[in-house]
Formats: structure tokens, sequence, C-alpha cells
């Protein structure tokens, strides 16, 4: 695998979608050894786990809570 | 579903609030209102409710009960006034104009150093609706390829360029955000040098 197909298998491998295990491997080695390939692959990981655990720290509020329960019991 | 009321009450109850978290963000980002983004879980609740009897037991309830709120979405709060209010897509994938520069680390290191989740939240907020759903359902809720394009009713080729085009546009708007608050941060240090001197 060349950095231009690293590159455009990143974000497959990220969301760990539509790639073969050969295709996985093959990116892992790659990124092994080619240490621009790598340095994106590690921002790009960072960024969207740092991304996702900002988003996921958001508190249900209590009312909420509430509220659906009694449209639940509503029925 | 052959069961009494109090039943399936108890079987939705069991299926909806372990979802309930991820209902509410998503509500949230999607109308940018904590307010709306209750009334709007509220309505898919009592939708799904209302259909609960064509729910199939076993199959995915969280990508079903998904689908009722991005569609209650569309069509009872999201107006398309609102993409006036944003800037145009082409403005957002148009090159940054930023460079940034930071001293001692590099900048994708600063810039994951220095984003906070309300410089993220007002990057999501700002996203194209199409572009937006695609990132929230796919990254932060961990939908697949496949169960986004289902929820949101488009082919998985779409989802994937929504996806490409979100992830562009949002990492975007986080480097400006990052590079304006560096460089404010050197603007104060450089006013208080000058001031102690």
């Amino acid at each position: 695998m060349d950095c231009k197909e690293a590159v455009e298998k990143l974000y497959l491998y990220l969301d760990g979608e539509l790639l073969t295990p050969q295709e996985r491997k093959d990116f892992e080695d790659h990124i092994k050894i080619c240490r621009k390939c790598c340095e994106k692959f590690e921002f790009e990981k960072n960024l969207w786990n740092l991304i996702k655990s900002k988003c996921l720290d958001t508190p249900v509020p209590a009312t909420l809570v509430n509220k659906v329960l009694t449209v639940i019991n509503s029925f | 579903m052959d069961k009494t009321k109090e039943q399936q009450k108890k079987l939705f109850q069991e299926l909806l609030m372990p979802e309930l978290g991820a209902l509410f963000r998503t509500a949230l980002r999607m109308t940018r209102n904590r307010e709306d983004a209750e009334d709007l879980v509220q309505e898919t609740t009592t939708k799904a409710f209302s259909a609960f009897d064509r729910f199939e037991e076993g199959t995915n309830f969280r990508a079903w009960i998904f689908k009722i709120l991005t569609n209650t979405f569309i069509n009872n709060y999201y107006r398309v006034r609102e993409r006036d209010k944003l800037p145009s897509l082409d403005e957002m994938e148009e090159e940054s104009a930023f460079q940034p520069v930071f001293d001692g680390i590099s900048p994708e290191q600063a810039l994951l150093n220095t984003l906070t989740k309300e410089d993220i939240q007002k990057a999501i907020d700002i996203i194209p609706i199409d572009f937006k759903s695609v990132v929230i359902l796919n990254l932060v809720e961990g939908f697949s390829y496949k169960e986004t394009a289902e929820i949101l009713d488009i082919p998985i080729g779409t989802v994937m360029s929504r996806l490409h085009r979100g992830r562009k546009i949002l990492q975007k708007l986080l480097w400006e955000y990052s590079s304006l608050k560096n460089s404010s941060e050197k603007g104060t240090e450089e006013e208080w040098t000058a001031k102690k001197q």
C-alpha cells in the first residue's frame, strides 16, 4: 500500500468499515513504516476520539426522564 | 406483538431508557436548544410508543427510534430558513485562510490540547443538517454506515460522501477556533509584556 491509498483508506480503517482483513493489515503495515501517514493516522484517531468523548459528555436532564415516563404512562 | 398494554409499556420503557441520553444529545445538537431538544425527545417517545406494536422484537430498537427522532426533527423542527442563518456550504468548505502557528508543539497537538467541549458543540451546531446528522449518528453515536443509511433513508454511498465532507467542514472550523484562541492568547501575552515593560 502506498501513501495515496493509505490516506484514501484512513477513515474506513478508523470507522471499522468496508475493508477486508487483508486491506486492514496492509494499512497497518504501511503506517508502521511511513512516519508521515502514521502521524496523520494518530492525529485523526485522537481528534475524532476527542470529539466523540466531548459530545458524549452531555447528561440527560432529570426533567426529561420524568416527562418521558409521563408520556409512556399516558397511554 | 401479542402483549397487554402494560407489558408493552414495560418492554418499551426497558428498551427506551438506555437510549435516552443518546436521543437527548442528538436532539440537542440538531435543535441547538435544550427546550426544543426535550420536546423533540418527548414527541419521539409518543410517536414511537404509538407505533410500537409494529416494532419487531429482537430487531434494532436503537436504529428504529433514531429514525423516528430524525424524521420528527426534519418534519416538525427544521425550518429551511434556518439555513439562511448559517454560513454557506461553499464558505465552510473553502480552504482555510488560517495558518496556525504554535510555539514548541505541533499544530495538531496544540489543536488537541486546546479544544473544549464548547468549541466542538459550536462547530457541530453550524454544520448544515445533512452533514451534521451523518456526523452525529456515525461518529458520535457509533452507528455503522449501513445503519446510518437506513435511519436517514439515503444510500450508503451518500452516507460516506456526507461523512467525508462533514469531517472536513468540522475540522476546518475547529482549526479556525484553535487558531483564533492561540492568536488571542498571544495578543494578551504581548499586551501584558508591553505593559510590564
